[in-house]
């Protein structure tokens, strides 16, 4: 392996961890902006003395809305100390599905800023499989972030799983269409992926044009 | 002038956010409204005619560069105050070569807000009232 190569990635996978944290701390940011607003909102209420049962009302909403934002930080905090801990061990037993669901979680701000949908189609009770998690998470993240990039506004993505022939398939579907992007301003390392792929002894398919990939990834017994 | 004058819009797309500042904006006594996208932004300031716009960044569909933009070719008059939680240097630069008259992030103190508001208020007057 080359150090071309071997540097390549590592940029890559720095992007990646980068991406992540920064959609995550945008989203917790806004999670504490509104609770802090809340808050406010109460003190506000308290120093003009209202009260009754119209403001109560108004107090347990707002109080409701502070538990939801909670809620809602407390998921996206699950979400990212699994995907952190996916890194402690090189390789390991995962499950597919729960690999991704936090994957999607953690940029779904980057595709609802184009107003694009990640629709999960997962095949359930999918067996375990025997890899390298964050690996794979980082190469979905690289399709799903071009056809984020590439796909127009109100489009959808799908990820689907099943299993074929001894295999996992995750198949990333783009429906909507396509926009100009200025290439030379997105690059895309197809090259890079490839040798990662094969590396995880994995194969990329594309069908239909050049946004449809699968995956196939050998179920081990563990 | 006083805060009842003053008419805000905030352009925010979590709407929880925006409908509880409004709130707080409304009980100190500015007149407030809601959009949640640029799109949204844009067509309110017709209709309304705000004085202040306290706008987020990053939205779906349009960014809020975008809609700084297109607000300063349209209504030169209107204020423009970046609210956003991700506020880069290159951003505030970005923002101001735009015309937008603050910049701050959030989690924003309301006292802050509201001083920059009356700012960006008395700002347009200066503007708009003859010498």
């Amino acid at each position: 392996m080359t150090d071309n190569f071997e540097q390549e990635l590592r940029f890559l996978q720095m992007r990646f961890i980068g991406k992540i944290l920064a959609g995550f701390t945008h989203e917790s940011k806004n999670y504490l902006a509104i609770i802090k607003e809340s808050a406010g909102l109460i003190e506000d209420m308290i120093k003009l003395g209202k009260s009754g049962e119209a403001a109560s009302s108004q107090y347990l909403e707002i109080t409701h809305s502070i538990e939801e934002q909670i809620e809602k930080s407390a998921g996206l905090f699950k979400y990212l100390n699994r995907f952190s801990h996916r890194m402690d061990t090189k390789l390991s037993g995962f499950n597919c599905n729960e690999a991704l669901e936090e994957l999607i979680a953690l940029v779904n701000r980057f595709a609802n800023q184009k107003r694009i949908e990640l629709a999960k189609d997962f095949q359930q009770d999918l067996p375990q499989i025997y890899g390298n998690p964050s690996m794979i998470q980082f190469l979905i993240f690289s399709f799903l972030e071009e056809n984020i990039i590439t796909l127009d506004q109100n489009s959808r993505i799908i990820i689907k799983t099943e299993t074929a022939n001894g295999s996992i398939m995750i198949g990333i579907i783009p429906e909507g269409n396509l926009i100009e992007v200025e290439r030379e301003k997105v690059e895309f390392p197809y090259e890079t992926y490839d040798i990662v792929l094969k590396q995880l002894g994995g194969a990329l398919t594309r069908l239909k044009g050049a946004l449809k990939f699968t995956f196939p990834l050998k179920v081990s017994d563990i | 002038m006083k805060e009842k004058d003053i008419k805000v819009l905030i352009v925010d797309d979590e709407t929880d956010f925006a409908n509880t500042l409004a709130q707080r904006l409304k009980i100190r006594n500015f007149k407030v409204g809601t959009a949640y996208d640029g799109e949204e932004a844009l067509t309110r300031l017709k209709e309304d005619e705000p004085d202040v716009v306290v706008l987020d960044l990053r939205m779906p569909g349009m960014h809020g560069m975008e809609v700084l933009q297109e607000m300063r070719k349209g209504y030169p008059d209107i204020q423009v105050i970046v609210l956003t939680g991700h506020g880069t240097d290159k951003d505030e630069e970005e923002a101001k070569r735009l015309g937008g008259f603050g910049f701050l992030n959030k989690p924003v103190d309301i006292d802050i807000l509201e001083q920059k508001i009356k700012a960006a208020f008395n700002e347009k007057m200066g503007r708009t009232m003859p010498a």
